[in-house]
């Protein structure tokens, strides 16, 4: 499964980069390939390119402000959670993930 | 207290309550400032978990904010002599790790302090920090991240 997405916090600081971390890790633990685009203090970082985006079966946006671009995953299936759950539980949100993709087939 | 002034590390610390951590915190931040502006310090701690729980993992909160009192990007350590309950719904809290964002920092310190958060990603890294016993050991493990990041 191709997952792609965006953490975004209120400073941009810390839970932004910590979810980046975790949903990555989850993902890739998990099998899938995955991408987290960080919009932070520092900017955006690992900007998702429109063939990552064009490609992913699911964009999961954690953020706990107004993401920038977000028109750019118009049409996809998307994920909306605060950047809190993707810090304190990455896998099972990867899980919910692969359950709306399955759900979709 | 030990550590250099961007990490500042508080060992079996004795602090029982949310109030009293914050209280801390806005007079180490503050230490140069007006009693106003540690209490914009304090408060503005408290409404930044109003957006959101500092909890990021079992037994680990990461209360930070960035603000135009703070005179310097610090993080604090606070290993705590017992576990506390910080609230209704937090509690067994034993490590507290606190950022301390200037406004308008620059850029260099920023990218420092997002490489710091990253590591908070690593569960074992977090595991030694919260189960090290001994002082100069948790010391240690702060300044081999700080030697890693240069």
């Amino acid at each position: 499964m191709k997952i792609v997405g965006v953490a975004a916090c209120t400073v941009g600081i810390a839970h932004t980069y910590i979810a980046q971390e975790k949903l990555e890790n989850a993902g890739k633990k998990a099998g899938h390939e995955i991408s987290i685009e960080t919009q932070g203090t520092i900017g955006t970082e690992n900007k998702l390119t429109p063939q990552q985006i064009q490609e992913a079966d699911i964009i999961i946006l954690a953020a706990d402000v107004k993401i920038s671009g977000r028109d750019r995953f118009e049409g996809k299936r998307i994920i909306q959670v605060a950047t809190e759950i993707a810090v304190k539980s990455p896998n099972k949100l990867i899980e919910k993930a692969e359950e709306v993709v399955k759900q979709k087939q | 207290m030990n550590g250099n002034s961007f990490f500042q590390i508080y060992f079996d610390c004795d602090l029982k309550s949310k109030d009293q951590v914050y209280d801390f915190i806005s007079e180490i931040a503050g230490q140069h400032s007006s009693s106003q502006q540690k209490l914009a310090i304090f408060h503005q701690f408290k409404e930044r978990e109003k957006a959101g729980s500092p909890q990021i993992e079992e037994h680990v909160l990461l209360p930070h904010i960035e603000s135009e009192h703070i005179i310097e990007s610090q993080i604090l350590f606070f290993r705590l002599a017992k576990p506390i309950c910080w609230d209704d719904t937090i509690e067994d809290i034993r490590l507290i790790i606190t950022i301390l964002l200037k406004k308008d920092e620059e850029e260099a310190i920023k990218k420092k302090i997002t490489l710091f958060t990253k590591s908070l990603a690593n569960e074992g890294y977090l595991d030694r920090l919260l189960n090290i016993e001994e002082k100069s050991v948790f010391h240690k493990e702060i300044i081999t991240f700080r030697e890693e990041s240069r």
